[in-house]
């Protein structure tokens, strides 16, 4: 069975280069969700089958960081991995999204070969 | 390494392996004129560096940037242009903060935004301090503007 990942991201360019840097990095999923931010995340978790989430931090209306926190709280997400990917690598913000159950973070800009070499593993 | 140097080297960098462009550096200022037919993004600093980090992209170069960035062909400032350059200055805001933080906890920024005319100024009524950077991506110039309040 494929494995399916739910991007979030309020810039759909941003969606697109990170569907597209997947694809060239090799990694193929079956199904691709898109989210513009932690409230259209949390409604997509509810409703389809994700394997992994690669979430931005700082978006409108829920940022990555509440979203976190929200799924954290909810038992039937609370363990789909969440990787973040963001201008914000700050040692304290991403400690708090690990605190929080983020499983690794990206910085953008970023190539295809870091998304694999730090996605990869998590597949 | 100077902020200056920084910046040029964000900018190359974000360049190069998002937007799949090499750029050259024109020119360095401290002053530039009214934008004409230009769109700017732009993201605010807060924090113990207050300020505003501005990408000011006239139409032409604006176009060809989303199209290498989307890897399709984009005819008019649209929404997708919009977004191309509010990311493009978001990613460069991001990196600005990293060059100027001491924590990552001292300086917060805003959600990118962008702005377009045919005519318009971009000036800040507080004294600040301006490094404007001129790159050149073969297809046309924009500028890189970062301007610290004092």
């Amino acid at each position: 069975m494929g494995k399916n990942v739910l991007l979030v991201d309020d810039s759909k360019t941003m969606r697109i280069i990170i569907g597209r840097s997947l694809r060239q990095a090799g990694i193929d999923f079956d199904n691709i969700f898109e989210a513009a931010d932690g409230l259209e995340a949390l409604e997509v978790l509810e409703k389809e089958n994700v394997d992994i989430v690669l979430s931005d931090i700082n978006m409108p209306n829920m940022d990555g960081i509440s979203f976190l926190r929200e799924k954290s709280s909810r038992d039937n997400m609370k363990d789909i991995p969440v990787l973040m990917i963001s201008t914000e690598t700050g040692d304290d913000i991403i400690g708090e999204a690990k605190s929080l159950g983020a499983v690794g973070a990206i910085k953008k800009p970023f190539t295809p070969d870091k998304v694999n070499e730090v996605l990869g593993p998590l597949l | 390494m100077e902020i200056q140097d920084k910046m040029i080297q964000s900018t190359k960098e974000i360049f190069s392996s998002m937007v799949m462009m090499d750029l050259s550096v024109k020119e360095v200022m401290t002053t530039h004129g009214v934008l004409q037919d230009t769109i700017t993004g732009m993201i605010g600093l807060a924090g113990t560096h207050k300020g505003v980090l501005a990408v000011h992209v006239p139409y032409s170069v604006a176009l060809a940037i989303t199209s290498s960035f989307l890897m399709m062909d984009v005819e008019e400032i649209n929404d997708d242009v919009h977004d191309a350059i509010g990311e493009v200055a978001n990613m460069l805001g991001g990196n600005v903060k990293t060059i100027l933080s001491e924590n990552g906890r001292d300086i917060d920024l805003s959600l990118p935004s962008t702005i377009c005319g045919r005519e318009y100024s971009f000036s800040s009524d507080k004294e600040v301090e301006k490094i404007i950077i001129e790159f050149d991506t073969g297809k046309g110039c924009f500028l890189v503007e970062m301007d610290l309040e004092k």
